[in-house]
């Protein structure tokens, strides 16, 4: 609760800021501010310190993986806010509304972090895509960036009707919006026959349609087509918050989804019914990381192919809602910050260049050799290389998918991926250090934000050599 | 055959005609005024299932409001035959087929249903959709998302001054 009223709270006061504070470099430090607030209203959340005692009647429920996930969000967006800051405020005039709407957002990620009622996760979801048309369409003079935002929002508001029509039937199956269903423990005899069914074709079907809009949301293959033009027509700092907290939120709210409703979709009531979920997700994951990886190496911007690589690793997260076991939550949650923040760095620098395309990256290691430096190691943890935290999160994905014991087909799979992603990562590694050029950054980095991508730099290493400080975190 | 039979299969026939109308013709314009034939029988099912308010919200918002300004957008669009995009008949042949698998399976489902009947809403009975009962459940059993929701319109209203304002 904590952090769902504070987020709005504070985006109030960001707004007030805007009309009272003349100054447009001092929203970039009020916005820091009250995100180490919101943090630290999160964090006494967990050690249970609640500001809010609101009966929700069982609309919201606050677990340990929730809150983490929360504290997890925040910590990104505050790096996020302190590395990129400085270019939020070059998108346009509004500046303070841009980061009203960022803390809108994180405000639906809170409810999408402990919602425990459909009509909680279609508010938490609306929430947090609607400040996101906005803010894709932030540069109003570039035409790209009109294009994406109308793009986002026809297809966006065409899942949310999918997601709708799902609640509908679900509702219309059990009769209540709660996703922890208590089926019958007698099933009814049917009149033709299916009396052993507990679950009924109505609430597949309802969950198939939450899949689809949820699986658009995380652009997850074949609902993907919006994500390069979107990402790629968006202001670069608004991708990198799109592409990484975001995202990861919209897979908090599926793992939740479907978590609760394990028993619906597991194994066993399948095999009465004949709708295979594992298989659905075996599919999905495939032609993620097909779509992703493959039409990834193709690419002539870096930009287009950072939106490649995030629907290929898009496809990596989807393995925990196909394995759905404890290493798969914990490794959503290493996975989430491994990718968050290495993406949040690649932003960071790619905001600061001219030119997005691979050539515009041509001996960068002479011109700017912090920069590059840091950026190989961004690049190195999104590709999975030992030592960087991105290894132990494809890690744990892959160890959550083995222990189901079926579809090995699909790990190796995963690993050849990998092993192609690597590929055009090291495209941009190659650019910076062994192609001849001068790369031009649009202006000199300041020495502030050199340090801010170091220690980002380091804290990817040290959660790639000790990942279970994350974790002890979550278990403290 | 009762009078609310009679009523309810006119209204069905009404919605699935409008709705397919919307689709098929040509001028814009028709569309949108189909649609607003099609709110019209919804509304009329709604009054069926004694939820006034709801009949009447969709009139308003609906039929009144969002309509109103699909039309002045169609209008200022100047939508011509000529500039309309050539769709290729791949591009159609797809969608009928995935339309058309969709509609396969929820027939299906809806036809292999067995617990629907006591579930689905029956002509005639029920008062949930009275405004006092209505809103009563609001404020009470769902509080908390009638709240958060003025979060949503919050963020859009900034977002559409964000958008809207000159620079």
């Amino acid at each position: 609760m904590n952090a769902i009223i504070l987020s709005v709270i504070i985006g109030v006061v960001m707004m007030f800021c805007s009309v009272f504070v003349p100054n447009k470099n001092s929203y970039r430090h009020i916005a820091s501010i009250g995100l180490v607030l919101l943090l630290a209203g999160n964090i006494a959340e967990m050690h249970g310190f609640s500001l809010f005692h609101i009966n929700t009647k069982g609309m919201l429920s606050y677990d340990n993986f929730g809150l983490f996930f929360n504290t997890i969000a925040i910590a990104s967006t505050l790096i996020y806010v302190l590395l990129s800051g400085r270019d939020i405020q070059k998108i346009g005039t509004y500046v303070a509304e841009y980061f009203v709407l960022i803390f809108f957002v994180l405000c639906g990620i809170a409810i999408l972090s402990s919602y425990n009622n459909l009509l909680m996760l279609f508010l938490g979801i609306e929430i947090l895509s609607i400040p996101l048309y906005i803010l894709t369409g932030s540069d109003k003079r570039n035409m790209m960036s009109n294009e994406a935002a109308l793009k986002y929002l026809l297809m966006g508001s065409f899942s949310t009707g999918l997601m709708l029509m799902g609640i509908a039937l679900i509702y219309g199956a059990t009769g209540s919006f709660n996703i922890e269903v208590i089926h019958a423990a007698s099933p009814q005899q049917g009149a033709n026959g299916m009396s052993e069914l507990s679950v009924s074709f109505l609430e597949i079907m309802g969950m198939l349609l939450l899949m689809v809009s949820i699986g658009f949301k995380v652009s997850a293959a074949p609902f993907h087509f919006w994500t390069p033009d979107v990402y790629d027509g968006a202001p670069a700092v608004i991708t990198s918050f799109m592409a990484t907290i975001v995202k990861v939120a919209g897979f908090i709210a599926f793992i939740k989804l479907f978590d609760a409703r394990m028993l619906g979709t597991s194994v066993e009531t399948n095999k009465l019914i004949g709708v295979d979920w594992k298989l659905l997700f075996a599919i999905i994951i495939i032609c993620t990381l097909l779509v992703g990886n493959v039409t990834a190496v193709f690419q002539q911007s870096v930009k287009r192919m950072l939106a490649y690589s995030s629907i290929a690793q898009a496809g990596f997260m989807l393995f925990a809602l196909f394995s759905m076991n404890d290493v798969a939550k914990e490794g959503i949650l290493v996975y989430s910050v491994a990718y968050s923040l290495a993406t949040i760095g690649i932003f960071a620098i790619l905001v600061k260049m001219k030119d997005f395309t691979f050539e515009g990256y041509n001996g960068l290691g002479k011109t700017q050799p912090v920069l590059a430096f840091t950026n190989t190691i961004f690049l190195l943890s999104l590709a999975g290389i030992p030592l960087t935290a991105g290894f132990f999160a494809k890690f744990f994905m892959l160890e959550s998918a083995i222990k189901t014991g079926t579809y090995l087909w699909l790990v190796i799979a995963a690993v050849v991926f990998a092993a192609i992603s690597v590929y055009y990562y090291f495209r941009v590694i190659q650019a910076m250090y062994f192609k001849a050029g001068d790369a031009a950054v649009v202006e000199a980095p300041t020495m502030s934000f050199k340090i801010g991508l170091l220690l980002l730099a380091a804290i990817i290493i040290y959660f790639g050599i000790f990942p279970q400080a994350l974790l002890s975190w979550f278990y403290f | 055959m009762s009078i609310t039979e009679i009523l309810f299969w006119f209204l069905s026939v009404l919605t699935l005609v409008s709705a397919i109308m919307v689709l098929i013709s040509k001028n814009p314009v028709h569309s949108v005024l189909w649609l607003i034939a099609t709110f019209f029988a919804i509304s009329g099912h709604y009054i069926l299932l004694n939820a006034q308010f709801l009949a009447i919200v969709n009139l308003i918002v609906y039929a009144g409001a969002i309509m109103v300004l699909f039309l002045f957008v169609i209008m200022l669009m100047n939508l011509d035959v000529a500039i309309e995009p050539k769709r290729s008949m791949w591009m159609k042949f797809a969608g009928v087929i995935s339309g058309g698998l969709l509609l396969a399976v929820l027939l299906s489902v809806v036809r292999t249903s067995v617990d629907l009947t006591n579930k689905t809403a029956q002509l005639n009975t029920g008062d949930i959709g009275l405004i006092k009962n209505l809103g009563h459940t609001l404020f009470t059993q769902y509080a908390v998302p009638f709240e958060v929701s003025s979060i949503l319109f919050l963020s859009a209203m900034v977002g559409a001054v964000v958008i809207g304002k000159k620079n």
